[in-house]
């Protein structure tokens, strides 16, 4: 899952991509709202992290802006605003959740995961698909019942595999998922981790449509 | 305690009885004017009565119980001063004094005597003065009876009337009383009597101006907390990310992260403190002479190291004699936060120069840098609280020049930003009144 994380704090943005990086989210980080429009106009993100003091573009202008094109990007805000006035401005300017600084890093995973939930339309936390479960708050994947050990960037890619059963995924979005900017993507990166996968899940469970990318099947 | 109502009432019972007292005396004088010459005319006119031709003693006639206090005597001589006549044996009248009126004292009681020569005969009538005096004080007394009335009216009156003119600053004081703490809306100032209205007046300027001291005091509160939030949200990611660390040089990072937090956080404190007690209300040391130059070598003795592991090149040039009346150690941490931003934002291998110097009437101390500097329309906003004009400037407390220009206030300084030489950097000139 990619993030774009809109924070003007050296430190606070440094920790929250390192913390957010660490719990399996690819993180860009950009400290001021022009900055973050240009990055939002890629419409790679599965997610935004919005702070509202904002230095160039106010946050809750960015929201207003991207809400006025019709961008339903989850959108969580992230400040040290903490008045009811300022939480209720904030959500009826098009944001789906509001956090209050200072926070736990623990929370801000969950919170997003909770949004990519319900973008995904699913109520229940673990995503069931045939065989295979995967919870993405205990990080766990159990398939036929039996548990599953995978690496981050495997649990990441199946999540993006998972998060929108029967689509195909080219090569390039499935790199957007897994690499924030400044990461280093081996040149057959996602190949490695589909066949390592595929090693742990079962040749048929990631099919390859030649010349487009992958897909994980809607199964019944 | 002192009450008005009763220090009025003193004053209005003693002025009362007072002139009632005075105004019995006048009375009393004034009626035994009055009766002195109505009795006189009645002696006169006694005497008057009497036959001119000479007459035979007749027998006295018989003692009576008299009154003595309304008598009067009657004595007749005869050309010779044989007395002829004696209307009252016992009574202690004088004899033989002039013709005309006089007041003769006697052991009796002093006498009123008219004495004239009718026909061939000297006829004298003598009344005691007592009655005239008497006489005089009961018309004084009957004057005075319906004042001595007056007088508790008059008082019940004024006792009514000091409550109900006291009311309206009974009403102040019950609105004052049930206020609460927080509760600095001006009080009612309508219909209220002329002597009131300037302590309500200036009850509300005090509420006015409570009320200005403690929204400034809530909202630098508010912006306080505010700011600490943001140092605090990374000191405890810094923290959780310590915590997931598994290898021992992650770790390492992530606690050095958590170390830079920490001490970002202590210094927005210090800062927060210093700021406190720069607030005109701390108790402030009292101003002496203090030399500019020496202050100034000691901020720059105590960032040297810092701008050395920068390689920022800073030097002071400092004209020895200038001395400001000022609180040395509220001057170190002003000069302290102007050299330390200008190290700060100066790139490695730039400058940063401290100067001393006298301009006129003036002592002036300038520190250039040859860093970003600050754009003219930002210039006046960087001395607001929390304000920061690099965004993302993470060791920034958004303080330091609010400090200084309290400082530089407190001591009747002005404070200057300018562009640094050849229009690059900036430059701080801050001009006192040299001491």
């Amino acid at each position: 899952m990619r993030i774009l994380l809109v924070e003007d704090d050296a430190m606070v943005g440094e920790s929250v991509r390192h913390g957010l990086r660490q719990d399996g989210f690819a993180v860009d980080w950009v400290r001021d709202g022009r900055a973050a429009e240009l990055a939002l106009a890629n419409e790679v993100y599965d997610a935004l992290l919005l702070d509202l003091g904002l230095p160039r573009k106010e946050g809750l202008e960015v929201l207003k802006s991207l809400r006025h094109h019709h961008n339903g990007i989850p959108v969580l805000i992230v400040t040290a605003r903490d008045a009811v006035a300022d939480r209720v401005t904030g959500l009826d300017a098009g944001a789906d959740d509001y956090l209050v600084k200072p926070f736990d890093l623990d929370e801000l995973a969950a919170r997003i995961r909770a949004l990519l939930r319900r973008r995904a339309g699913r109520a229940a936390s673990a995503i069931k698909v045939g065989a295979l479960t995967l919870d993405p708050a205990t990080r766990a994947v159990s398939y036929h019942g039996k548990p599953v050990q995978l690496s981050a960037r495997e649990f990441a890619l199946l999540g993006a595999f998972l998060d929108r059963p029967g689509a195909v995924l080219s090569r390039e979005q499935l790199e957007e998922k897994l690499y924030g900017w400044g990461e280093e993507i081996e040149s057959n990166a996602v190949e490695v981790h589909i066949h390592a996968l595929r090693r742990k899940l079962g040749q048929e469970f990631i099919k390859n449509i030649r010349g487009v990318g992958y897909m994980v099947p809607r199964q019944p | 305690m002192i009450s008005i109502r009763r220090r009025l009432l003193l004053w209005l019972f003693a002025g009362l009885t007072l002139s009632t007292a005075v105004a019995a005396v006048a009375v009393y004088l004034r009626a035994r004017v009055e009766a002195q010459d109505l009795f006189d005319y009645q002696l006169q006119l006694m005497a008057a009565a009497f036959p001119r031709q000479g007459f035979g003693i007749a027998a006295a006639p018989p003692s009576e119980a008299a009154d003595e206090d309304n008598v009067v005597v009657v004595q007749i001589w005869d050309a010779s001063g044989a007395q002829l006549y004696l209307s009252r044996p016992g009574a202690a009248a004088p004899e033989n004094t002039d013709l005309g009126f006089s007041t003769v004292a006697s052991p009796g009681g002093s006498w009123r005597i008219y004495s004239a020569v009718v026909g061939d005969n000297v006829v004298q009538v003598s009344q005691p003065t007592r009655a005239r005096d008497e006489l005089a004080a009961s018309l004084a007394l009957r004057t005075m009876l319906p004042l001595l009335v007056l007088v508790p009216v008059l008082m019940m009156l004024s006792w009514v009337t000091v409550g109900r003119g006291l009311k309206p600053l009974n009403e102040v004081t019950s609105a004052v009383g049930r206020r609460s703490a927080d509760d600095l809306e001006p009080l009612p100032d309508r219909s209220l009597p002329r002597e009131v209205m300037p302590l309500v007046a200036a009850l509300n300027r005090l509420l006015a101006r409570l009320d200005q001291a403690l929204s400034l005091q809530r909202s630098f509160i508010a912006d306080a907390a505010h700011e600490l939030r943001t140092p605090l949200t990374a000191v405890r990611l810094q923290t959780q990310i310590a915590e997931r660390a598994s290898s021992d040089a992650e770790r390492t990072a992530a606690f050095a992260q958590l170390k830079s937090g920490t001490e970002r956080a202590a210094r927005l404190v210090e800062q927060l403190l210093a700021l406190a007690r720069t607030e005109p209300e701390a108790t402030e040391r009292a101003l002496m002479a203090v030399s500019l130059g020496d202050v100034a070598r000691q901020v720059v003795a105590a960032q040297a190291a810092i701008a050395e592991a920068k390689r920022v090149e800073l030097g002071l040039s400092s004209d020895a004699a200038v001395n400001v009346q000022g609180d040395s150690e509220a001057l170190r941490v002003m000069l302290g936060n102007l050299v330390d931003n200008a190290v700060r934002y100066t790139p490695s291998g730039g400058t940063v120069d401290v100067t001393v110097s006298r301009d006129g009437s003036h002592a002036c101390v300038a520190i250039t840098d040859t860093g970003p500097g600050i754009p003219p329309s930002a210039r006046e906003r960087v001395f607001d609280r929390f304000y920061r004009h690099q965004s993302g400037d993470a060791q920034g407390s958004g303080l330091g020049l609010a400090i200084v220009r309290r400082i530089a206030q407190r001591h009747g300084a002005t404070i200057e930003l300018a562009d640094g030489p050849g229009g690059a950097g900036l430059k701080v000139v801050v001009r006192f009144a040299a001491g």
